[in-house]
């Protein structure tokens, strides 16, 4: 799976944005996911996402790498609610009856599934378009203008940026155990996976506080924290383009939650 | 000597919650301009002494610091770190520890931004700097897509736009290959001459010292135990009892020629010197090349190879990286291989595919009668025990005993069989005492051997060990490579990655040296040796011993291409011996 964090270096119009539109507009579509009820909504707004994917022209093998990694969750929240979803319309009746509709198929549970899983996609492939188009020291200047203290806009997206460190260090101790003859990880069944990760904690904890030592290390000698302004080099300043952006997406959401209200719920 | 830009008066140091004081006593001045190596044993105090000197030590760090550490006339303890920051720059082993912006622009820019520097002046700092490094031109990119040697000199760049007179290198350039090396000295070379800047450089690389430093500063146990020229520290045959430090191999001949009582007129600290000296005792008759006791061969292979690797391809799906294009080998039982080449080669995508990390993309790969592409990893460690480049990612349990014998559990092994497995494995790398220590508090050297030993405790037949010594000292290269040898002596097969070449020299009996992806030569190592100009194709130096060989006239009849200090040594005296009886 790909990392929800890191840098595609790029000069689209989504690279050229300024951070704090794009920090806002995360947050507004993420707040519209979470609310639309409409299956047809949340698809729109997942085929704008996709959209916007495109423009910011990154690897679509990504995408698919975020997706792929989607799809146990998805598959899972297709069983919960066909079997607990309360529903009229019956597709596929249990074997037993159990009663309340518990176990019973019914197109609502489904729709209500699709639904769900269109959220959780459009969701997980939204925040790469700001992480993946937006360079640390961007992303902390936008957070900066936003009203964060520095120290801890630096501090957030430094932790940002060890996600993917992270994910690789996961990767090569899961590696290091499978070669003393684990093999839960490739064989063994579900319980046995759980269990096998809590081991993967001590070094990557032992690993992160190295790492920490030394980074501060590192940051000390380079002054940081050393005057109480900061000179930022890329500075970022509102340009025409960004207020167009951001208007219009706020006219988008504020549009399709006022229609989601007045819109049948199914299809 | 109150003028000397770093001054240490009786400086010592003890961390919090430190069992013991790190740094004793140290008295050291290097003036303006200077060009210093600090050499020591892991754990003699040198990163301390680094830390020390841009104050991290002990203002951010805290501890017990007796005496004066005076840096530019100011006390460390007195001074913030950012105003020491402009003072001294430092660059640490891990390139990845240092770098936190994602463009190289950032990451130069981020210093000066700190201290508030106009716009204006900004740019002007991170021109130059960035042409001192030359990474001109590579502003927009991704730190993280260089390679080590780029990693390291824009941590350099990052550090010089602070205009500090003082530049630390802790163990800078241990991770990277020669490659890698060459770069990084070449650009601190260059800001010693041409801008004067001090730089103090701890490292072990012996040769490098030799050929382009002033001054040796020797730490032993938180003590300065020597400090001269390079000429003077490398001859002093007596202080490389006391401590395990590397001379460079000439060094070495020359101190076993005094102390067989034959010195050379100067004590030679390169090849060249070298050379000279041994051409001035020997007198100049010609001498019929001696039938030289050519490396014995080795034992002609029998039976079905136990590693078998058929034009292998490897491409890395997510990147689209052709890194093994096409490689072909076959490893018999009881072999001690060499997989040497630079990082990007494709060495540890090889390795990598013997074991089912990885699948071939096109090829073959046959290990222990296992076919690659479907056997479970975890299956084919039974038979093959493979340890991976750092120690830290592969210690997941609480004491020494629990970590070895984490993979024997994994077979369902019975207690008492799960017991002798751990003796064994503890005995062959020598930690019996240690079973009960959490491994990631060991020492360095300690805790490659756990994992060397968690390995072991498989029993597999075949180990490979993946850059086993790259930030181990002198002491911990050479153990970790007997116990290599004593597994294959016990008939094991063994293959290793390194970039240490006196290492592949001196312990492997064929080498495969590999350059973008193929396989470049495979032979035995003597042969290997022996041909320069193929070797130097994919950018590696033979051991410093070798060269001299090949340096030396063949009428005199000296090995032409020797691959230990010893075998020159003993080839020299007994030259001499025969001159006498003439």
């Amino acid at each position: 799976m790909g990392s929800l964090i890191a840098y595609y270096p790029g000069r689209s119009f989504i690279h050229r944005l300024d951070p704090r539109v794009k920090i806002v507009i995360m947050l507004i579509v993420s707040t519209l996911i979470f609310t639309v009820q409409r299956i047809y909504i949340a698809g729109m707004v997942l085929v704008v996402v996709l959209a916007l994917w495109l423009i910011a022209r990154l690897p679509m093998p990504v995408l698919g790498g975020l997706v792929r990694a989607l799809l146990p969750i998805i598959a899972f929240l297709f069983i919960v609610q066909a079997i607990f979803y309360p529903g009229n319309t019956p597709l596929i009746k249990p074997l037993i009856p159990i009663g309340a509709g518990i176990g019973e198929i019914t197109l609502e549970g489904v729709l209500f599934a699709v639904l769900l899983a269109l959220r959780l996609i459009a969701m997980i492939i939204l925040l790469p378009l700001v992480s993946y188009t937006t360079t640390v020291q961007k992303l902390s200047l936008g957070l900066v203008r936003l009203g964060m203290p520095y120290k801890l806009a630096f501090t957030t997206t430094t932790a940002l940026n060890m996600v993917p460190i992270l994910q690789a260090e996961t990767g090569v101790i899961v590696d290091a155990q499978r070669l003393r003859a684990m093999q839960s990880f490739e064989k063994g069944k579900l319980g046995e996976k759980l269990r096998a990760y809590p081991a993967l904690v001590t070094p990557l904890v032992i690993g992160s506080m190295r790492r920490a030592q030394l980074m501060a290390v590192a940051m000390d000698s380079r002054a940081f924290g050393a005057s109480k302004s900061r000179t930022y080099l890329e500075d970022i300043q509102m340009q025409p383009g960004d207020w167009l952006f951001l208007v219009s997406s706020i006219i988008f959401a504020v549009g399709i939650s006022l229609a989601s209200a007045r819109l049948p719920i199914l299809l | 000597m109150t003028d000397a830009l770093i001054q240490f008066n009786d400086v010592s140091y003890h961390y919090p919650r430190g069992k013991r004081w790190v740094v004793t006593h140290l008295n050291l001045a290097i003036q303006r301009g200077e060009f210093v190596a600090l050499m020591g044993e892991n754990g003699a105090g040198k990163s301390t002494v680094c830390q020390m000197i841009n104050g991290i030590i002990p203002n951010s760090i805290g501890g017990r610091l007796l005496g004066q550490a005076l840096v530019n006339g100011m006390d460390t303890t007195q001074v913030s770190i950012a105003q020491l920051a402009t003072k001294v720059g430092i660059v640490l082993e891990d390139p990845e520890t240092q770098l936190f912006t994602t463009s190289v622009l950032g990451e130069v820019a981020f210093g000066p931004e700190n201290l508030n520097l106009p716009v204006k002046e900004i740019h002007e700092r991170v021109k130059w700097a960035l042409e001192v490094v030359r990474l001109s031109g590579y502003e927009d990119r991704l730190p993280t897509a260089l390679s080590g040697g780029q990693k390291q000199r824009l941590a350099i760049a990052a550090n010089i736009t602070m205009r500090p007179d003082i530049l630390v290198l802790d163990e800078a350039t241990s991770q990277l290959d020669p490659v890698g090396v060459e770069e990084v000295l070449s650009v601190v070379r260059e800001l010693n001459q041409k801008y004067g800047m001090t730089i103090l450089m701890a490292t072990d690389a012996s040769e490098m010292i030799a050929r382009l430093m002033d001054r040796v500063v020797i730490l032993d146990q938180g003590k300065l135990i020597a400090d001269g020229t390079p000429r003077q520290i490398f001859a002093n045959a007596k202080l490389f009892n006391q401590v395990m430090i590397r001379a460079p191999q000439v060094s070495q001949l020359a101190n076993w020629l005094t102390s067989s009582g034959h010195p050379l007129p100067q004590s030679p600290i390169t090849v060249e010197e070298a050379k000279e000296g041994i051409l001035s005792i020997l007198d100049g008759e010609p001498v019929l090349p001696v039938a030289q006791s050519a490396t014995p061969l080795l034992a002609p292979p029998n039976g079905k190879p136990i590693i078998h690797v058929d034009r292998l391809e490897y491409i890395y799906p997510l990147l689209n990286v052709h890194a093994v294009r096409g490689v072909s080998f076959d490893i018999h039982r009881g072999e001690f291989v060499a997989l040497i080449g630079q990082n990007g080669s494709g060495k540890t995508t090889v390795l990598k595919n013997l074991l089912g990390l990885l699948r071939p993309t096109r090829g073959e790969v046959m290990v222990a009668g296992m076919d690659t592409r479907t056997a479970a990893v975890g299956e084919m460690a039974r038979h093959v025990g493979f340890v991976l480049q750092n120690p830290d990612q592969q210690l997941f349990a609480e004491t020494v005993e629990e970590e070895v014998a984490y993979g024997p559990k994994n077979l369902k092994l019975d207690k008492a069989m799960i017991e002798s497995r751990v003796a064994m494995a503890l005995n062959l790398v020598g930690l019996e005492s240690k079973r009960k220590e959490f491994p990631p508090a060991l020492p360095k050297g300690d805790r490659a051997k756990v994992v060397i030993a968690s390995a072991l405790a498989l029993d597999p037949e075949i180990i490979i060990l993946d850059e086993p010594t790259t930030g181990q000292d002198y002491r911990g290269c050479h153990q970790i490579m007997q116990i290599a040898q004593s597994l294959h002596e016990q008939g094991r097969t063994i293959v290793f990655v390194t970039h240490y070449m006196a290492l592949v020299a001196e312990y492997a009996q064929r080498v495969i040296v590999m350059k973008a992806g193929t396989v470049l030569l495979d032979d035995q190592t003597g042969d290997v040796f022996a041909r320069p100009d193929i070797v130097r194709q994919a950018d590696i130096i033979p051991p410093q011993i070798t060269e001299l060989g090949q340096a030396l006239p063949p009428r005199i009849g000296l090995p032409c291409s020797p691959l230990a200090v010893g075998v020159m040594a003993e080839a020299i005296l007994d030259r001499l011996a025969r001159q006498r009886l003439n």
